[in-house]
């Protein structure tokens, strides 16, 4: 098996790896451990802290990221295995996401913020939900939450906060 | 009322965005896990597998050889001083030292390089235990001969409220009617997003610091003093930003706060601590499961005569605000209802399970979901229609309460009747199709509480020379919107905008003194000292400003970011040309301080009589439900709530916290329950622990809550609590539903599918047995 | 108590082709090396140390081992690293195989269905995973592969007990075949759990129907449970009841009663075992009336 400083298919490297991420449009070239997932990566390694930690089980969406333009609980997901894939976080592109700003107003004028600790995975799960489906049915946008929990809000807001979002991304009267 | 007292305001009652939601919603808000400094350590815990042990001997010299660790901690490192909640119950220790009392149960601590390391070194500290008898039901602990839990508290009672204000025999002698019931409640957890966190430091002057996920930094400041054994002055906490609270863990000092700063000190570097959800969901801190047994007597049209309540609680291995917490129960059982004879008996047992305190609402949604259900049950017997006997036993504003409570707004009847007219309740009951049902239910809250010891919230206001205003005080914003709804009052006051208004964290070393966020004090303490705080920053402006425009202090308005005179077009100046004039030319800052203690009354905890708080607030609510008959699944297909919170001075704010604390109530009612077998939790995991997703509720359009506006004069503004008694009615309102919708009367929670088919077959088969 | 922890070490490796995967899994013991699919289960294995492997595949760079094609013969072909998602959103399933479309769409939330694969479902040999009692109802079959070549086993036979598949010595699922439903079928896939979403499965029933086009008797009719026993099974005997009969009430309830009798679900914290049978029972009957009305309106139907 061939070794070296890079991770190339097929060959098994042993404790340090070196992994290309590219991560809100920056690519990044960082030595991590194998077993490493993408949420810590993110956020021990790339100080991207915006994606939270918290139930650790695929159950809560607090570390939900876009890989491909897919939402993915990161928590769940190896650094390694995003090698070649285009990751987008909660902290957005540097050039600025008028969509995942225009999401992040809806969420704050409509008072769909309460402690905060689920708005990234919220917001990014409605990023993915609105490029799929720009004028999703209230039963459409609960059906995309239940990867999410929130204890503060009861949910109302956050789903009128996604369908204000819509109605501002869409065309103009076609929501 | 007539007209709508906020059309006086200019600010206040809005619908006003939260001031960081923007920050949160971008991830740029900083929560303490999210804080890295430099040569910072990681910190784990090693928890008890015994529910109840000895610690015979540690050896941590394998754990301590690993490469990477850097220090570790046991009890015996810290100076063996008790600290607690309440002055008569200090039974928390930084780490166990002699004994272990519940599954989790802190034992040692480690700092390393990472938490690959830390998690590493706790396989190698050695712990010999010498397993002692455990008792897991409070019934059975209070027997003779049960093990102790706690050396000093014979027949494991841990704390108990007992009182009897009026006659109950007589008046049970006197009642055409008297029912009794047992009802049953389940574990709960607080179940927020963010797991418990820390990074403390112990720097080489002596000087502590914790920053921390705290709703009551200063009770943790005094926490953290007392069991370290130094003064309180050599603590600092700082409160990062709090990712839900709702009391228990981010209350108090937790054993990874100390542990974080005495690693520190050991290491010389600060110490990161973070929970893993399945910890937070092991350890203590939830609410209270309790046994509930209601006697209540009534005269023939359903006039409450009497109530006399015993319930016993599984108060877990330690006490945490468990005295309260039993005081409380029985309190608010002389709310909503007027109830003139009342006797309440009250038993805390220590169990070897996690132990209990506070979460949103407390001991009250328990009772109300007792009181609320037998209720149901009387109004049937006695042929009264559910929202005739509640009108009928209604609280009114002014009533004296039998246990002293003095009731200042209070639109009770009105939340009933809005909730009426909203839910379509009369065109509903008993019209709509087999299993589907409609049912009530009422509860109520108080806006902050007079606790023995510190209950004052005091604020600071500082306007700058460029019109904007920094606001200080010591109350935390968890996600409930203190900062916001302080920020309008401030901006209220000064005739500015709420976005000119800072709002700072709190941060001991520099925020004024305050017992924190809880017990739904904050808009009310708190903003009432704001709002003093502010008068007097005006007052001082008010001055400087006269003695620039040669005006009287008096006439000046202050609105628009600026000072004037209505009457005189001549006399008009910025705020901040204001501030700059008195800055430099007088040489004089602008700083207003405001205190609120609400009064000088006391509540006599031993006798249960006192005026507990400077305002109460009514809650009811209706909810239609859809059960499945074959497999007693209940799906909740409409909420209607009102709620009688003063003024709403935010009401985007009130809108979240209404319902957030409905739905945290149908979790309660329907999914929720932490399930411990032998002192084991089975189901640590968001996974098991079931809350309630977005597709478990109702569709916008049948999910309402209403303000019924009043202006409560004690309140800054008129307003008062909207975070916990909503709440309150939601249990008994599902029990209700459930009911008219199957037949089937649930007295035990959570009312899972399972409970509720047996309880269909057992319907079905009296019914068979009826029909000929 | 064993609380998560970061996850263990292990060696991580990434290939390309299912060769190479075969060649890595050849003779590697049980322990030694993990495959790793979508993730949802391993990495909480692994972070309960329920499982500590030198060596993890990840497959999701094994490009071959994702499609969705419907074969000459009418016939589909799922690579076994086909995302729940890909399944979802395949025209050819929401056309001709609509069972399954409806039991995907009830699985976890959009980022499990993101990562999670089919034939990470069918090998974790979960009795409260979906897929395999919905596969089985619709006849599939599961490919093995590995360095010794590919062998064919119906999925009905795939799970001798509890936990464990048929793969041995370095096998992999590498491809499900479904066969064409047959003209006049139909199924519907019920899941029962406390809250409307996400909850593990308390009791699964997938019943397939095939009827005749002019009578509406029951041709043929397949059940397959999840959650009922220790390995997701399919109630031969309690489909014997009806097939070949028309549908009727009394058929239903003695296909119910021996449904019952079949299952043996296990009473733990999460559910009582009487409770599960009384499930067991009801959806059963509730499954097989929704798809034979399915099959016999042609909304279901195979075209």
């Amino acid at each position: 098996m061939a070794k070296g400083r890079f991770a190339q298919r097929g060959s098994i490297v042993k404790d340090l790896m070196t992994v290309s991420l590219r991560v809100n449009g920056i690519l990044h070239e960082v030595a991590i451990r194998p077993w490493r997932t993408l949420l810590e990566v993110l956020r021990e390694t790339l100080a991207l802290t915006g994606t939270k930690r918290s139930c650790g089980e695929g159950q809560c969406g607090a570390c939900t990221v876009l890989i491909d333009g897919r939402a993915v609980n990161s928590c769940l997901y190896l650094a390694a295995e995003a090698q070649g894939k285009d990751i987008v976080t909660i902290e957005g592109p540097v050039g600025g996401d008028p969509a995942l700003e225009q999401i992040q107003r809806s969420f704050a004028t409509k008072g769909a913020v309460q402690c905060g600790f689920c708005t990234p995975g919220m917001v990014m799960i409605t990023k993915s939900l609105l490029a799929e489906n720009p004028r999703p049915s209230e039963d459409e946008i609960r059906a995309a939450l239940v990867g999410h929990l929130c204890r503060c809000t009861g949910y109302v807001q956050i789903v009128e906060a996604i369908q204000d979002a819509a109605r501002e991304l869409a065309p103009k009267g076609s929501y | 009322m007539a007209e709508d007292p906020r059309d006086k305001f200019h600010v206040l009652g809005r619908p006003t965005p939260k001031k960081d939601a923007l920050l949160k919603a971008s991830g740029r808000a900083e929560y303490a896990d999210d804080i890295a400094m430099p040569g910072m350590l990681h910190g784990k815990l090693l928890r008890s597998p015994h529910p109840h042990a000895r610690i015979v001997r540690i050896d941590s010299s394998r754990a301590a050889a690993l490469p990477g660790v850097r220090a570790i901690v046991t009890g015996s490192d810290f100076p063996n001083i008790r600290y607690g909640n309440l002055p008569q119950t200090r039974d928390y220790l930084p780490l166990a030292i002699d004994t272990v009392r519940y599954i989790g149960d802190e034992v040692a601590a480690v700092a390393a390089i990472d938490e690959d390391t830390a998690e590493e070194a706790l396989d190698l500290i050695q712990v010999e235990y010498e397993p002692l008898p455990a008792v897991f039901d409070p019934e059975a602990a209070m027997q003779p001969g049960a093990p102790q839990v706690h050396p000093l508290a014979p027949g494991n009672v841990s704390a108990s409220s007992i009182f009897h204000f009026g006659d109950v025999e007589t008046a049970f002698a006197k009642s055409d009617y008297v029912r009794e019931d047992a009802f049953e409640t389940q574990a709960v957890k607080q179940g927020m997003l963010e797991p418990h966190a820390c990074i403390g430091m112990w720097d080489n002057i002596g000087k502590v610091t914790l920053w921390a996920s705290k709703m009551s930094p200063y009770v943790v400041w005094r926490q953290l003093a007392m069991g370290l054994g130094i003064q309180p002055g050599s603590v600092r906490v700082v409160q990062t930003f709090v990712g839900g609270g709702f009391s228990g863990g981010k209350q108090e000092a937790m054993p990874m706060d100390f542990c974080a700063v005495l690693l520190s000190k050991k290491t010389g570097r600060p110490v990161k601590f973070v929970h893993g959800m399945d910890e937070v969901l092991t350890i203590g801190h939830m609410r209270h499961p309790m046994k509930i047994w209601l006697r209540t007597g009534t005269s023939a049209d359903g006039r409450l005569l009497a109530q006399h309540c015993k319930l016993i609680a599984n108060g877990g291995a330690y006490s945490s605000i468990g005295g309260f917490s039993m005081y409380l129960a029985g309190a608010m059982l002389n709310l909503p209802y007027r109830v003139p004879n009342i006797k309440f008996d009250a038993f805390r047992v220590y169990t070897n399970n996690g132990f209990c305190g506070a979460l949103r609402g407390h001991t009250i949604p328990q009772l109300c979901f007792a009181r609320d259900t037998q209720l149901e049950l009387i109004a049937a017997e006695l042929g009264l229609d559910p929202l005739e006997i509640r009108h009928r036993n209604a609280i009114q504003p002014g009533d004296v309460t039998a246990n002293g409570f003095r009731i200042g707004t209070f639109a009770f009847d009105e939340c009933i009747e809005r909730v009426a007219e909203t839910s379509g309740w009369r065109e509903k009951r008993g019209k709509l199709p087999k299993y589907r049902g409609i049912g009530f239910g009422c509860g109520s809250h108080l806006s902050g509480a007079r606790l023995m010891g510190h209950s004052a919230s005091a604020a600071e206001i500082r306007v700058q020379e460029d019109g904007t205003v920094q606001l200080t005080t010591g109350s935390t914003d968890v996600g409930q919107g203190a900062d916001t709804v302080l920020s309008m009052i401030a901006a209220e006051v000064l005739g500015v905008e709420a976005e000119d208004v800072r709002f700072t964290r709190v941060d001991t070393d520099s925020t004024p003194v305050d017992p924190g966020t809880f017990g739904s004090r904050v808009t009310f303490f708190t903003g009432n000292a704001v709002k003093r705080a502010a008068e007097e920053a005006r007052r001082q402006l008010a001055e400087i400003a006269a003695q620039r425009m040669e005006a009287n202090a008096e006439d000046l308005v202050f609105r628009g970011r600026e000072i004037f005179n209505p009457r005189d077009e001549r006399q008009r100046i910025s705020l901040k040309d204001a501030v700059r004039w008195g800055a430099f030319r007088l040489g004089r800052i602008v700083s207003g301080r405001g205190v609120y203690a609400a009064g000088d009354e006391n509540v006599d905890f031993r006798t249960g009589y006192g005026n507990l708080s400077p305002a109460y607030n009514p809650s009811a609510c209706a909810v239609e439900v859809e059960v499945d008959p074959q497999t007693g699944q209940v799906a909740v297909v409409g909420f209607w709530g009102a709620d009688d919170s003063g003024t709403p001075l935010n009401p985007l704010g009130v809108k979240g916290q209404v319902l957030g604390a409905t739905v945290m109530s149908i979790g309660h009612a329907l999914y929720e329950n932490l399930i411990r077998v032998d002192g084991q939790v089975m189901n640590p995991s968001f996974r098991d622990y079931k809350m309630p997703l977005a597709t478990d509720l109702p569709k916008l359009e049948n999910f309402q809550h209403a303000s019924v506006i009043t202006w409560e004069p004690e309140g800054p503004f008129g307003a008062k609590e909207s975070g916990q008694g909503a709440g309150t009615g939601v249990l008994a309102a599902l029990a209700n539903a459930i009911y008219d919708a199957t037949g089937v009367r649930l007295t035990r929670l959570p009312m899972t599918p399972e409970n509720i088919l047996s309880g269909l077959k057992r319907v079905r088969e009296t019914d068979r047995q009826r029909t000929p | 108590m064993t609380y998560l922890r970061r996850l263990p070490r292990f060696e991580f490796v990434s290939p390309d082709s299912l060769a190479e995967v075969c060649a890595m899994t050849a003779g590697a013991s049980d322990g030694e090396v993990m495959l790793l699919a979508g993730g949802t289960d391993a990495i909480l294995q692994m972070r309960r140390r329920e499982r500590t492997p030198r060596r993890v595949i990840g497959l999701k760079g094994v490009a071959e081992l994702a499609f969705v094609r419907e074969q000459p013969d009418g016939s589909l072909a799922l690579g076994a690293m086909t995302t729940l998602q890909t399944l979802l959103s395949a025209p050819v399933v929401r056309q001709r195989y609509d069972l399954l479309r409806e039991a995907t769409a009830q699985i976890g939330g959009q980022e499990l269905r993101n990562v999670a694969t089919v034939g990470g479902n069918i090998a974790g040999a979960l009795p409260c995973a979906d897929l395999p009692p919905v596969l089985m109802t619709l006849e599939a079959r599961v490919r093995l592969s590995s360095q010794r070549g590919d062998r064919w086993v119906a999925l009905e036979e795939f799970f001798p007990e509890f936990g464990r598949t048929v793969a041995v010595d370095g096998e992999l699922v590498s491809e499900i075949s479904l066969p064409r439903p047959a003209p006049n079928s139909a199924g519907t896939y019920l899941k029962f759990h406390d809250r409307q979403s996400m909850d593990m499965t308390v009791v699964g029933v997938s019943a397939f129907v095939v009827c005749e086009g002019e009578t509406q008797v029951i041709r043929d009719i397949r059940l397959a449970y999840a959650s009922a026993a220790p390995t997701v099974f399919r109630a031969r005997e309690a489909e014997a009841v009806l097939r070949g009969c028309a549908m009727s009430e009394e058929g239903l309830e003695a296909t119910a009663e021996m449904a019952c009798k079949v299952s043996n679900p296990r009473t733990s914290w999460r559910a009582n075992g009487e409770y599960r049978r009384e499930l067991i029972s009801s959806l059963t009957k509730r499954a097989i009336r929704h798809a034979w009305q399915k099959a016999v309106s042609r909304k279901g139907a195979a075209s």
